[in-house]
């Protein structure tokens, strides 16, 4: 049994006041907070070790104990998701970078296509279009419906004999909306496509199981996960990975560099190594390992269920009070643990929703984002135009929140939702 | 401060200064006519950061209304 009120202990950051209030901290789709023991494993490395890493590069002590820690920590992404192999799982920074790996490696031809829905964040979309600019290919998109869901049927007329990959949102960050992923992925193979999915969201708050889901690469910010900044994840089936294209180039990443008759020919390590160039981010490789450690001691589905609880009742009491229009699916089950709000009367700005929570209530600052969430074009297709300072509002919840928070939270909202009278 | 920061203090100072005091969304909405000073600020993030630093200067105030918050310019400087 997990005693929550002990996780919350392990964020420090939760039990201090800031400005003399209590936080609430309901951003975590933007970035989750780190408990002690992710800053413990990487000040571990920065005290005892702080040395070079990676393929063979430092045979002494440290350069060793360095390399087995971020292998280790390797072995532990590969088993949370449960690749085939930790020679699957490639570090990067964040999820875009893992995106945009992909989409600067891609082997396709101008006369293919890549398919990607009007519901992805930029990052999931952008490197897709820069790619189709250049190659000359034809990006598709499938339209989200008005409520952030899809319809396969949707996915079937876009996807055809010519698509090379399908990038996909598993979990909105906008919407919240747990995409079908295993239709699409289906769809896709039946054409031989490609499908690559964004986990930025789903995988810090679900069991996400690759193999069972047969996706051919998937995205992962693990400072959405408790990690540290600066770390992300990109799994790739083996074999696939050995098709794609160099990304990074330099040290790390080549078995030899053969120089014949004043001409140099490299010669590339095999993946993982030939995605990860230069001296990488050990320590925080090190801090990922440890958010992994935790997130599994806890247990997948341990998360899953409490975040239910909390989407079900903030779901619930914020369409009761009626002044706010909620993007997304309704039923609480097929969304992730956020809420994206705005006022339904025109009155005032979304960063004034915000900034409202974060000064204006007595006790406690509730810490939310504003904005677009950098998905715009979901927005502008129900209305919400960015381009005008239009917005919303986002709450999202993680493992160390509590209905306690949830309630608090609710009862502002109310008082709230009497200015807009 | 960086020149993005530096740029839109001048947009909400610029705005400010044709309409005082302005709730952040005539603010938002008043962007469009000085293009080049606001062009940063498409989700209004930077603009709420730019007028609260203004506001912690004691170059502006910043009050809840039943609009939102209305920020008002204290000091005109050129």
């Amino acid at each position: 049994m997990v005693v929550w009120a002990r996780i919350r202990k392990d964020f420090p950051v939760l039990n201090q006041l800031y400005e003399g209030k209590s936080l609430i901290y309901f951003d975590s789709a933007c970035m989750a907070l780190k408990p002690v023991q992710v800053w413990e494993a990487m000040e571990y490395y920065y005290k005892y070790l702080g040395a070079c890493g990676g393929a063979g590069r430092s045979t002494h002590s440290l350069g060793v104990e360095t390399s087995q820690l971020t292998e280790e920590a390797r072995v532990k992404i590969a088993s949370f998701i449960n690749a085939r192999s930790q020679n699957e799982i490639i570090w990067t920074r964040n999820a875009t970078e893992g995106m945009n790996i992909i989409a600067a490696t891609l082997p396709i031809e101008k006369d293919q296509n890549i398919v990607t829905t009007s519901l992805e964040h930029h990052s999931g979309m952008l490197p897709f279009f820069k790619k189709c600019q250049e190659v000359g290919c034809e990006l598709r998109l499938v339209d989200a419906k008005p409520d952030g869901t899809f319809d396969a049927a949707d996915f079937e007329e876009k996807i055809d004999d010519k698509t090379k990959i399908v990038s996909f949102v598993h979990a909105s960050n906008l919407t919240g909306t747990i995409a079908p992923l295993e239709d699409v992925v289906k769809i896709s193979h039946e054409h031989g496509a490609w499908v690559v999915s964004d986990e930025a969201q789903f995988a810090p708050h679900n069991k996400l199981d690759v193999k069972k889901l047969d996706v051919d690469f998937s995205v992962l910010s693990i400072h959405k996960a408790c990690g540290p900044t600066g770390i992300g994840a990109l799994y790739g089936k083996y074999e696939l990975l050995e098709q794609l294209d160099m990304f990074l180039v330099g040290g790390d990443v080549i078995e030899d560099v053969v120089y014949e008759n004043g001409k140099i020919t490299p010669k590339y390590l095999p993946p993982p190594h030939k995605f990860e160039a230069g001296l990488q981010n050990y320590g925080g490789m090190m801090g990922a390992g440890a958010a992994i450690d935790y997130l599994q001691k806890i247990g997948m589905e341990n998360v899953h269920n409490r975040e239910q609880s909390f989407s079900k009742r903030l779901l619930e009491g914020i369409l009761e009070l009626e002044k706010f229009e909620v993007l997304g699916p309704l039923d609480y089950k097929q969304r992730a643990a956020l809420v994206s709000f705005r006022p339904k009367s025109d009155v005032m700005n979304h960063n004034d929703v915000t900034e409202y929570f974060n000064d204006m209530i007595p006790h406690h600052k509730i810490l939310m984002r504003s904005g677009n969430m950098c998905v715009h074009p979901f927005q502008y297709q129900i209305g919400i135009n960015p381009g005008k300072g239009e917005g919303i509002t986002r709450a999202s919840l993680y493992i160390y929140n509590t209905m306690d928070e949830v309630e608090i939270f609710l009862t502002e909202l109310e008082n709230f939702a009497k200015a807009l009278d | 401060m960086s020149e993005f920061k530096e740029r839109n203090i001048e947009c909400v100072m610029t705005i400010l200064k044709e309409k005082n005091p302005a709730t952040t969304k005539e603010i938002m909405a008043m962007r469009d006519l000085f293009p080049e000073l606001c062009a940063g600020c498409s989700s209004g993030g930077d603009v709420i950061l730019a007028g609260k630093q203004l506001v912690e200067d004691g170059i502006v105030e910043r009050k809840w209304t039943s609009e939102g918050f209305a920020w008002k310019l204290l000091k005109v400087t050129e």
